[in-house]
C-alpha cells in the first residue's frame, strides 16, 4: 500500500507509461498518422516537392461551389436544427408538459441522432418522394401537388429537411443539461417584479443559455459538414458537396489530381476543427457560468 | 504425295493441333485458374446483361470465388480502380474490366491492360477489337427511354418529346456524363437525333440539348436507377435497352414500366472486356474470358437482353433458342442504329466529358 | 405558470412528434406496397430471403463484435491506468478520443488507403484478412469517443483507488485486478459503450465502401439504388435494430447513475 501511495517521482524509474502504450500506438497508427499524411500531402505535388498549388487548386470553380453548398446546407440544418431542437427541449424541460414526455424524448433523441445515413434517406424518399406517403396524402386530401411547386426531396431544401432528422435530436441532447440549469425561481422572480416574457428571455434566460445554444449549433454544423452517407444515398454521386466530391475523388479521381484530394480533405478538417473548437470553448464558458 | 494433298494434310494437321492446343490451353488454364482460387471483377451489376446468372454459373462450373467490386461503377471508375491498385495484390484490385468502347484504347495507352486472345478470337468482328488483343468487344445494345407509366401518362417517343413541359422534373441520365459510358452515349444520341452522326456536331448538339432540358426544368441531375424510377424521383431514365428491360422484369409490374427506343438518334453501344496489366489472378481472368466468349457465356448475355458480340456467328450456327430470340427488343430498332466508330467516340467523349460542367452545369439546386 | 407557455410547449411537442413519426410511418407504409394494389410483407420476405442480406448482415455483426472486444480491451485498461496512475495524461487522452468526432470518417479512411496500401511499410490491403483487420481498426477509431466516454464515466463513479489497493493487499496481480475486480464494477458502462458501438458499426457506410468490404452499409446503399421497395423494409429493420441497441443502453445506463450526451454520427 505504501508503494501505491508514493508519488511516481519517488519510486525510481517510472514504467507507468507502458500501461497506456497500446492506446497511444493505436492512436498514432490509425488516427494521427493517416491524418498527418493527408495534411502533408496537401502541400506536395506529384513528385513530392513542396507546393501551394493544391491549395490554389481549391479555388477551382467546382471545388469552391462544393464547399459553398456544403457550408450552406450545414448552416441551414444547424440553424434549423438548433432553433427547432431548442424549442423542443424547452418544451420538454420547462414547458410543464406531462412527466412521461421528457424521458421519452431523451430516449428517442438518442435513437434518432444515430438514425442517419442510408436508412434515413430511404425514409425521406418514402415520405416526401414523388410517390411518398405525404405527397400522396397531400394530393388526395388537399388537392395540393407538392412536386408542381418545384419542390423535390432531392433538392437543397429536401436535403436540409432530411438532415434535420438527426440534427434536432442532437440539439435536444446537448441543450437539455443547460436548460436544466435554468431555475424556475428566476422566472417567478421576474414575474413578481413585473417583467414580461420577452424581458425574461432577453435579460435572464438567454444570457445564460446563449453559449450552450451557439456551441451546440457549431457542433451541429460540423456534424452536417462531414456527413456523406445520407446525401450519397439520396442523390448519388452527383450532388456537389465536399464529402461526396472527396468520395468520388477517392473512387474515380474526377479531379484528375490526387494531391488536390488531400487539399480537399485538409479543408474539411480545418472547417470541422474550427467548429468543434468553437463548441468546446463555448461549452467551457457556459459551464463556468453555472453554479 | 501431291502438293495439293500435302497442303490439305498440313492444314488438317494444323487444325487438329490448333484445336488441341486450344483445348489443352483450356485444361491447363483451368488448373492454373483454380490454383489462384479467386477472381475480382468490377462494375458488373447483377442485373446488367444478366451478369448475376453469368457469375453464378462461372462459380458453379469452376469452383472459383468471385469478388464483385463496386457493381454500380462507371467505366471511368474502373480504369481508376486499376490505377489505384497497381501495387495491390489484394481483393480490391480488379482482374478484369468491362468498359465502353472508347475506354479500351484509353486504358491501353495508359498501360493498364495485358493482351489476351480468346479461343474464339476470329469470330469477334474486327471493328470491335484491338488487333493486338488488349481489348475486345463483348456485347451491345441501343439506348432507350425507360418510363414509369404510373407517373408519366404520355410515353415519349423521341428525343424532342423530352423537352416538353409534361416531363418537368422527370428525366435523368443513368450515369455521370463526365465519366460513365452510358451517360456519354446518351448525350451523343440526343445530339445525333438533330445533328446527324458527325462526332463534333452531335457532341455539341447533345450538350446544348441537355442545357436546354436543364433550363426547362425537365432534367434531374441525379443518376437514374431502378429505385429512383420506381420511387418517382426520376420517372424517365435514358439507358441501355437491356438494363431497361431487366428493370421492367425485376419490378414485375409494380410500377408499370415502358421501354421505348427513340424514333431518331438510335445509338448502339459496344462494351469491351480487358484484363488488367496488374491483375493479381491473371489465369482466373483468362479463364473468365474464355467462359464469356464461349457459346454458354454469350447465350447467358443474350438471356439478359444484351446482343452478344458473336450474335451473328451464333445465329448462323443456329445456336439461339427461338424463345430467347423472341424476348429480344425488335430488330427494326437495331437496323437503323448508329454504331459510332472508335475515332468518333473518342472525339465526342472528349467534348462531352470536358464541357459538361460548363455548358450544362447541372447540380442539385 | 402562464397557460400560453403550456400551449406553446404542446405545439412544439406535437410538431416535433409529427416530424419524427411521420417518416417512420411512411417508410413502413412504403415497404408494404410491394405487391401492386394491396399491402403485403413481400418486401420483407424478399429482404430476408436475399443471400446477400444474410451475408452482409452476418459480416457486419461479426465486425461489430470484434470491434467491441478490441475497443474494450484497448480503452478500458487505458482509462483505468490514466485514472489511477497518470492523471496528468487525461486531457491528452480525452483530446485524442475526441479527434474521430472532428475528423470526418471519409478523411480517415482516405488516409488509410494511402498509408496502408501494398507499397507501404505496413501493407494492410493485401488480403481479405488484412483488409478486415484494417476495417476493424477503422471501426474502433470511429467508436473511440463513445467507448472512452462510457468507460471513463463508469470508472469515475466507482472508487478505483480503493478497489485496486484492496485487491493488491489481497495479493492480486495486475491482470486479475483489471478483469476480475474493475471490469465487473463498470460492466454497465462497458455495455453502454458496446451497444453504441454496435449501432454505429452496423450502419457504417463510408469506410466499408471505400475499403471494398461486403458490409451491411454498402449493401443498404446498393439496394437503395437498385430496388424500389426493399430499401424501405431495410430502413425499418435498421431503425428497429438501432432502437433495440439504444433501448439496451438505456437499460444498462440507468445503472450507471450518470447522464451522458451521445452525439450522433453520420458515417
Amino acid at each position: 500500500m505504501q508503494a501505491l501511495l508514493t508519488p511516481p517521482e519517488n519510486r525510481g524509474r517510472n514504467w507507468n507509461w507502458i500501461g497506456v502504450l497500446p492506446f497511444f500506438l493505436f492512436a498514432l497508427l490509425f488516427l494521427i498518422l493517416p491524418t498527418s499524411y493527408l495534411m502533408v500531402g496537401a502541400f506536395q505535388d506529384a513528385d513530392g516537392g513542396f507546393t501551394f498549388a493544391n491549395m490554389l487548386g481549391l479555388l477551382e470553380d467546382n471545388v469552391v461551389s462544393a464547399y459553398w453548398i456544403s457550408i450552406k446546407i450545414s448552416a441551414a440544418s444547424a440553424l434549423g436544427g438548433g432553433l427547432l431542437g431548442f424549442l423542443l427541449a424547452w418544451a420538454a424541460v420547462l414547458g410543464k408538459l406531462p412527466a412521461w414526455i421528457r424521458p421519452t424524448l431523451m430516449t428517442f433523441s438518442g435513437v434518432a441522432s444515430n438514425f442517419a445515413g442510408v436508412p434515413l434517406a430511404f425514409a425521406f424518399l418514402a415520405t416526401l418522394g414523388r410517390v411518398g406517403l405525404v405527397t400522396v396524402l397531400l394530393k388526395k386530401f388537399l388537392g395540393f401537388d407538392l412536386y408542381s411547386t418545384g419542390f423535390s426531396v432531392l433538392s437543397f431544401a429536401g436535403l436540409a429537411l432530411t438532415y434535420l432528422y438527426f440534427q434536432i435530436p442532437l440539439m435536444v441532447l446537448i441543450v437539455t443539461p443547460a436548460l436544466e440549469g435554468i431555475k424556475r425561481e428566476w422566472r417567478e422572480a421576474c414575474d413578481c417584479l413585473g417583467g414580461t416574457a420577452f424581458q425574461y428571455w432577453r435579460y435572464v434566460a438567454f444570457p445564460v443559455l446563449w453559449p450552450s445554444i451557439l456551441g451546440a449549433m457549431l457542433l451541429l454544423f460540423a456534424n452536417a459538414f462531414g456527413a456523406v452517407a445520407t446525401a450519397y444515398a439520396l442523390t448519388g454521386s452527383s450532388l456537389n458537396i465536399v464529402p461526396i466530391l472527396l468520395f468520388a475523388q477517392i473512387r474515380g479521381d474526377v479531379l484528375h489530381n490526387p494531391n488536390l484530394g488531400y487539399a480537399l480533405a485538409l479543408g474539411m478538417i480545418v472547417i470541422t476543427g474550427v467548429s468543434n473548437a468553437g463548441y468546446m470553448w463555448l461549452r467551457s464558458q457556459s459551464e463556468r457560468g453555472r453554479t | 504425295m501431291s502438293p495439293h494433298s500435302l497442303r490439305v494434310l498440313a492444314v488438317a494437321a494444323m487444325a487438329v493441333c490448333g484445336t488441341q492446343s486450344a483445348l489443352a490451353q483450356s485444361a491447363a488454364l483451368v488448373t492454373a485458374a483454380k490454383a489462384e482460387g479467386q477472381l475480382t471483377v468490377i462494375a458488373l451489376a447483377r442485373s446488367w446483361c444478366g451478369y448475376g446468372a453469368v457469375i453464378d454459373a462461372f462459380k458453379a462450373k469452376y469452383g472459383i470465388k468471385v469478388n464483385e467490386l463496386n457493381p454500380d461503377a462507371g467505366s471511368g471508375d474502373e480504369l481508376e480502380a486499376i490505377k489505384a491498385n497497381k501495387d495491390n495484390k489484394g481483393p480490391q484490385a480488379p482482374d478484369t474490366i468491362d468498359v465502353g468502347l472508347s475506354f479500351g484504347p484509353q486504358a491501353k495507352a495508359a498501360g493498364l491492360l495485358q493482351p489476351y486472345k480468346v479461343a474464339n478470337w476470329a469470330t469477334i468482328p474486327d471493328s470491335a477489337k484491338d488487333a493486338e488483343g488488349y481489348w475486345y468487344g463483348d456485347y451491345y445494345g441501343v439506348l432507350a427511354f425507360q418510363v414509369n407509366t404510373d407517373i408519366i401518362s404520355k410515353v415519349p417517343s423521341d428525343w424532342s418529346d423530352l423537352l416538353k413541359p409534361e416531363y418537368r422534373n422527370a428525366v435523368a441520365l443513368a450515369g455521370d456524363p463526365r465519366t460513365a459510358n452510358q451517360a456519354i452515349q446518351s448525350v451523343y444520341a440526343a445530339g445525333a437525333s438533330t445533328a446527324g452522326a458527325d462526332a463534333t456536331k452531335a457532341g455539341t448538339a447533345g450538350l446544348k440539348y441537355f442545357a436546354d432540358m436543364n433550363k426547362a426544368g425537365n432534367f434531374v441531375p441525379v443518376i437514374g436507377k431502378a429505385a429512383s424510377l420506381a420511387q418517382g424521383s426520376t420517372p424517365v431514365v435514358i439507358r441501355w435497352d437491356y438494363n431497361a428491360l431487366a428493370d421492367r422484369d425485376a419490378l414485375n409490374g409494380n410500377p408499370k414500366v415502358a421501354v421505348v427506343v427513340p424514333k431518331s438518334g438510335v445509338v448502339a453501344g459496344v462494351y469491351v472486356q480487358a484484363i488488367s496489366a496488374y491483375a493479381p489472378h491473371p489465369n482466373a481472368a483468362k479463364l473468365w474470358m474464355e467462359y464469356l466468349y464461349s457459346d454458354e457465356g454469350q447465350l447467358a448475355w443474350l438471356n439478359g437482353y444484351c446482343h452478344p458480340i458473336r450474335f451473328n456467328d451464333l445465329v448462323s450456327k443456329k445456336l439461339i433458342p427461338k424463345a430467347m430470340m423472341d424476348k429480344l427488343p425488335a430488330a427494326e430498332g437495331y437496323a437503323k442504329a448508329l454504331f459510332p466508330t472508335l475515332e468518333q467516340q473518342t472525339a465526342y467523349k472528349e467534348i462531352i466529358g470536358k464541357q459538361w460542367d460548363q455548358v450544362v452545369g447541372a447540380t442539385v439546386k | 405558470m402562464k397557460s400560453t407557455t403550456r400551449l406553446g410547449a404542446w405545439i412544439a411537442f406535437l410538431v416535433g412528434a409529427a416530424y419524427f413519426l411521420i417518416p417512420l410511418i411512411a417508410t413502413f407504409e412504403f415497404s408494404l406496397r410491394m405487391r401492386r394494389g394491396e399491402y403485403s410483407f413481400d418486401a420483407y420476405r424478399a429482404v430476408f430471403g436475399d443471400p446477400q442480406f444474410q451475408a452482409t448482415f452476418g459480416y457486419s455483426i461479426v465486425m461489430a463484435i470484434v470491434t467491441i472486444v478490441v475497443g474494450v480491451l484497448l480503452v478500458a485498461p487505458t482509462a483505468y491506468w490514466v485514472q489511477l496512475r497518470l492523471p496528468k495524461l487525461r486531457p491528452l487522452v480525452e483530446f485524442i478520443t475526441l479527434l474521430p468526432l472532428v475528423i470526418p470518417a471519409i478523411v480517415i479512411v482516405f488516409g488509410y488507403l494511402r498509408i496502408f496500401n501494398s507499397s507501404s511499410y505496413l501493407p494492410l490491403t493485401n488480403s481479405e484478412t488484412a483488409t478486415d483487420f484494417l476495417l476493424v481498426c477503422s471501426y474502433v477509431t470511429l467508436s473511440l469517443p463513445y467507448m472512452y466516454r462510457s468507460v471513463d464515466t463508469g470508472l469515475r463513479a466507482i472508487d478505483v483507488r480503493t478497489l485496486t489497493e484492496a485487491a493488491e493487499v489481497l495479493g492480486a496481480g495486475r491482470a486479475t485486478i483489471l478483469f476480475k475486480v474493475i471490469f465487473p464494477n463498470i460492466s454497465s458502462a462497458i455495455l453502454s459503450g458496446a451497444f453504441l458501438t454496435f449501432a454505429v458499426v452496423i450502419g457504417e457506410f463510408t469506410m466499408a465502401s471505400l475499403l471494398n468490404r461486403p458490409a451491411f452499409g454498402p449493401y443498404l446503399q446498393l439496394m437503395g439504388a437498385n430496388k424500389a421497395y426493399e430499401p424501405s423494409a431495410l430502413a425499418v429493420i435498421a431503425f428497429l435494430i438501432t432502437w433495440a441497441s439504444m433501448g439496451l443502453i438505456q437499460l444498462f445506463g440507468r445503472n450507471a447513475h450518470t447522464r451522458r450526451v451521445q452525439p450522433g454520427t453520420d458515417s
